[in-house]
């Protein structure tokens, strides 16, 4: 599903990346491990098409992302790949339904499919009778599990997480993990997510640990 | 570096800032010195303009504005005849002497040396068939008129000393000189005796001393009579030639002698010097000039005690009327300015803040105090501030050769204290320790309270708005208030529009949230979360108002300056003819009428001050009689109506002449002509107080008067006493008062519009980073960057969609409501306030700006933005 291979990438004198490569299978879930600064979020950026490496390739589901042109990576992330992030990044006048269907919306997705769709997702995480909520009307785990539902919403092959739970407090955390784990069995998603909590650790399938710009071991 | 222990001030940090802001910090420095500029120099130019226009009005008043003494003489008869005085001329000189010293000296100094006329009545010169007249004329001005006599001598005394006339016997002999002009057009050499009669035919013994040339024919002394140097021809239109008899001091006494005892009286004519006169000066001559002639008027009629006449207070008053309604508009417009001027400030100083929130919320997070930072951020503010205003403040004083200060310290004081305040109002709230209630109640209550304090706030303004528009409207010019009540009618405006912005976002998010376009969705939610913020569109719309408040006033002023030319002459030319000349004006109105491209002529009879009788009432009045469906087709103003029968058009500004009145026109010798008042007449002549009856009304008719239209018609009058319609228009909009305020209309638009521009470029600027991060985050949903500059423009839309259609209406409201009681009608010469006139183009403009810079936002913002990675979007927090 994701294969890396001799990854790069540099800011100036400052060497992020120094021949990252690793292949993660369809369907797990990575948790991407280090310290502040160790390269996750660059590779995360490389990985989803947000940034370009200078050296090396990144195939998402068969696709070389690196080659693609600023339209091709658009449609990689309209249609292959999806962001939850740690500070939600939901539309605060639209309810969480209409947060959730954005991305369908962009796919031309029609109303009542849309609305299917939008209904099965907020039940999967545990939102149903929150639809008409704003996310200002929301905790701060609903509106990441909004967000993870929005990110699900037009069933990318590839889900990546930076530090989806940094900003809850640690019990929500838990759950949002949960969350994420159970929609990766029940969507069929892979995900690749940073982060620093030992309880998602234990809920990837596989960990890898960066350290200063390289995969360890 | 570690912050001065002395006064905690960390100095890098404030030269850091400064570097990384000069952009927005020189734009705030730009904005103060262009307002220190237009502030600072204006009221100055006013003051300068509004000399100029008393000197302008009082040039064109002419004769009208000059100051006349007029006296009898001590009566002359006797028992058995008259007695022949023969030191008139030292009673000449006596009476000028007299009239200076009631004067004083202080007015004395801003008139001309005044000249002494003693003038006889008309005479008509019976010698051939052209006709011809002669009047005597005895001057004395300083020091002349000196003449050089070319035949003959100066006129002698008939008889030397003190004699008496008796009475009935033949005409006396008084001896005149002539000019050689006048000798030359009467054939007539030194010693020669003129064939004159007075008005009752008795003939008169004139004769030619001598043939003179004057020394100087500019010797304002001549002005008196200038038809002694040059015999005017044709200038009562009917063909006759002046001729003038000049006397000497000696013939003086016999001229007298020549004529009924009173027909002759010394007159002392001062007029006023343009040059010395300003604007406060005026007021003073004018409040003079009326004590003089109020305590002439309360003397005996029959005495010898001078008479003082002018019309030079009315000329000065309407001259003033014009300056201060001329004033007022120009401080309406510089507080517009200062408005428009403030409000980009505070746009800035917001961009500036939120560009620092950062440094500045680590800054107290390390200890600084709200202090230091507050004098941190005042120092920077106030070296760029007062630098600017100070080279502002140079450029008015090299424009103006004064500053005026009160109009720069507003904008000065916001330049000042905007950051400072903001700057410390943000670190405060940032770093406080006050979370939000977790009660849900409690954050309701939290809310409800921040929403009433800024209803209160905008209740507050609105109320000020309307009672500054109430007292405008009630009170009219110089209460003082008029000055802001466009501005804060359009701030007012502009808090309604914030107010109704939701009502405009929310409908159209549903509307899109219905449709299949993804970016309209996007596009309307922006557009739905940042328009809560007011100040942006208060800075937009305000100065969008304001700048069409300006271009409208321009507007209807110049359009009403042709319709006051129009209500002031009637027709493209007017012929004012003398009166008694009927038969004459009806051959000249034919001759006209023949004439190429004349394509209507109207003659008729204006009486001025008229004597009707209105309920009983006298009610003195223009009276105009004329072929009233003529009149009507020949202005062609629908207001205007043919009237029959025993009915009048009445237009009466005093209310002495309502509609439904019934109208009394005396008659001598004969019965009043009875008439009922009925429609509006026009304004002849710029009258407020005028009666038109048709000539069918049975009102005895001798037309002094010709109206012509068509492009023939200013040749057809050659050499008629003419008034033309283009040259009226064009003098009045020439008048310094009028282009100077014309101008200041139209650079206040301009600064205004682009004032508006600015306040939008900093409003978009100060939203960008939010901008950016939400449609950084769309963009991972797929968003193009394309797609993303449409959702981007769908955000600053509403904005600019409400500055450009909302401010447009509310200048105009702003117009419409405040142009009446601003005195328009006083610069444009009219009898009613003018309509106003729409300048589409220019509203047209003015919202075309605001809308096409959004896409030269969105566009210029995208490619600041490309240096930016989409990458960066991961680690940036809150919400899209």
């Amino acid at each position: 599903m994701l294969r890396i291979r001799g990854v790069h990438r540099r800011f100036g004198d400052v060497h992020a990346l120094r021949g990252v490569s690793f292949d993660v299978a369809a369907g797990s879930m990575v948790a991407l491990v280090g310290r502040s600064g160790s390269g996750k979020t660059t590779l995360l950026n490389v990985v989803g098409g947000l940034d370009r490496p200078d050296e090396g390739t990144v195939e998402v589901d068969g696709v070389d992302v690196t080659g693609l042109t600023e339209d091709g990576l658009s449609r990689l992330r309209r249609e292959r790949v999806a962001y939850v992030f740690q500070t939600f990044g939901l539309i605060p006048v639209l309810s969480a339904a209409e947060n959730v269907g954005a991305p369908l919306r962009l796919a031309r997705t029609p109303a009542a499919d849309r609305e299917k769709r939008v209904s099965m997702l907020l039940e999967l995480v545990g939102l149903a009778g929150h639809a008409d909520q704003k996310p200002g009307e929301l905790s701060g785990g609903q509106q990441q599990r909004v967000a993870i539902a929005r990110a699900l919403a037009a069933s990318p092959r590839l889900l990546i997480a930076d530090e989806p739970t940094g900003q809850l407090d640690a019990e929500t955390g838990r759950s949002v993990m949960a969350l994420l784990r159970a929609v990766v069995e029940s969507e069929g998603v892979t995900a690749l997510v940073s982060t620093h909590d030992p309880v998602m650790m234990a809920l990837a399938d596989r960990v890898i640990r960066i350290s200063d710009g390289q995969v360890d071991g | 570096m570690m912050p001065d222990l002395r006064t905690g001030l960390h100095w890098a940090g404030i030269r850091g800032r400064a570097r990384a802001d000069a952009g927005p910090l020189l734009l705030s420095a730009l904005v103060v010195l262009l307002v220190s500029v237009l502030a600072g120099a204006v009221p100055g130019l006013m003051e300068q303009t509004a000399d100029a226009a008393v000197r302008d009005a009082v040039r064109r008043a002419g004769p009208e504005a000059d100051i006349t003494v007029t006296a009898r003489w001590e009566p002359d008869d006797t028992p058995d005849g008259r007695a022949r005085f023969p030191r008139l001329a030292e009673d000449v000189d006596a009476l000028r002497d007299r009239a200076l010293d009631e004067l004083g000296p202080k007015l004395s100094g801003m008139l001309r040396p005044p000249v002494a006329s003693v003038i006889s009545p008309t005479l008509k010169i019976t010698d051939g068939n052209a006709p011809r007249t002669l009047r005597l004329a005895y001057l004395s001005g300083e020091g002349g008129p000196e003449v050089q006599w070319v035949a003959g001598a100066a006129p002698a005394p008939t008889v030397d000393g003190t004699t008496e006339v008796r009475w009935f016997g033949p005409p006396w002999r008084v001896q005149v000189g002539l000019s050689e002009e006048a000798a030359d057009l009467l054939g007539v050499r030194a010693g020669a005796l003129l064939k004159v009669v007075d008005a009752e035919r008795n003939p008169k013994n004139v004769q030619v001393s001598g043939i003179f040339r004057a020394v100087d024919p500019a010797d304002p002394t001549w002005a008196q009579a200038p038809w002694l140097l040059d015999p005017a021809a044709g200038a009562d239109g009917l063909g006759t030639t002046r001729f003038g008899g000049l006397l000497s001091a000696e013939s003086l006494p016999d001229a007298r002698l020549a004529f009924a005892q009173d027909d002759m009286r010394r007159t002392v004519t001062f007029t006023p010097d343009p040059n010395t006169l300003t604007w406060a000066s005026a007021r003073e001559v004018a409040a003079t000039t009326v004590t003089l002639q109020a305590r002439s008027a309360s003397s005996s009629s029959i005495d010898t005690t001078s008479t003082w006449h002018t019309s030079l207070d009315s000329v000065l008053q309407r001259a003033g009327e014009q300056v201060d309604s001329a004033s007022t508009q120009a401080a309406v417009l510089l507080t517009g300015i200062l408005a428009g001027a403030v409000l980009v400030l505070l746009l800035a100083a917001d961009l500036l803040v939120r560009r620092r929130s950062a440094t500045l919320v680590l800054a107290r997070q390390r200890g600084a105090s709200l202090t230091a930072l507050g004098v941190e951020l005042l120092l920077e503010s106030a070296l760029t501030a007062f630098a600017a205003a100070g080279a502002g403040c140079l450029g008015a004083y090299l424009i103006a050769g004064g500053v005026a200060w009160p109009w720069v310290v507003p904008v000065l004081v916001a330049a000042v204290a905007a950051v400072p305040a903001y700057g410390v109002v943000m670190a405060a709230s940032a770093t406080r320790d006050r979370k939000v209630p977790a009660n849900r109640s409690a954050r309701r209550w939290a809310r409800h309270t921040g929403a009433l304090r800024r209803a209160a706030a905008e209740t507050t303004v609105l109320a000020a708005a309307i009672g500054a528009v109430v007292a405008l409207r009630q009170r009219g010019l110089g209460s003082g208030v008029p000055v802001i009540a466009p501005t804060l009618t359009a701030v007012a405006g502009a808090i309604l529009l914030v107010r109704l912005m939701p009502l405009l976002t929310g409908p159209a998010l549903r509307w899109t949230l219905r449709s299949r376009r993804p970016l309209a969705v996007f596009g309307a939610a922006r557009a739905a979360s940042t328009s809560g913020r007011a100040l942006p569109v208060i800075a937009l719309v305000t100065s969008a108002a304001l700048a069409t408040f300006a271009l409208v006033t321009a507007s209807t002023v110049d359009r009403g300056l042709a319709g006051g030319a129009q209500e002031a002459v009637g027709a493209d030319v007017r012929v004012d003819l003398v009166d008694d000349a009927a038969a004459s004006t009806v051959e000249a109105a034919e001759r006209i009428a023949a004439a190429p491209g004349v394509t209507a002529v109207v003659t008729g009879q204006v009486t001025d001050a008229a004597r009707i009788i209105a309920d009983g009432k006298i009610a003195p009045a223009r009276l105009v009689i004329v072929d009233s469906r003529a009149f009507a087709d020949l202005l062609g103003d629908p207001a205007v109506r043919p009237v029959d029968g025993p009915r009048a058009l009445v237009r009466s500004s005093s209310g002495a002449l309502p509609s439904g009145v019934a109208l009394e026109i005396p008659q001598q010798g004969a019965p009043a002509v009875r008439l009922t008042a009925d429609g509006v007449a026009p304004p002849v002549g710029g009258a407020t107080e005028v009666v038109l009856v048709d000539l069918a009304a049975g009102v005895p008719y001798s037309p002094n008067t010709i109206w012509a239209n068509g492009p023939g018609a200013a040749r057809a009058v050659e050499g008629l006493p003419a008034v033309f319609r283009a040259s009226v228009a064009a003098e009045r909009r020439d008048a310094p008062l009028v282009s100077g305020l014309l101008l200041l209309n139209w650079a206040a638009a301009v600064f205004l519009l682009v004032a508006g521009l600015l306040g939008f470029v900093l409003a978009a600027a100060a939203g960008a980073p939010g901008r950016w991060v939400t449609l950084s985050r769309l963009r991972t949903l797929g968003l193009t960057p394309r797609q993303a500059r449409l959702v981007a423009a769908g955000e600053l839309l509403p904005v600019a969609a409400v500055a450009a259609a909302g401010g447009p209406a509310l200048g105009v409201l702003v117009a419409s409501v405040t142009s009446g009681p601003l005195g328009l009608r006083l610069l444009t010469g009219q009898v009613a306030d003018p309509a106003l006139v729409m300048p589409w183009p220019g509203l047209v403009v003015i919202g075309a700006v605001f809308l096409c810079a959004v896409p030269v936002l969105v566009v210029a913002e995208s490619a600041v933005r490309r240096r930016l990675r989409l990458a960066e979007v991961l680690r940036v927090g809150g919400t899209a």
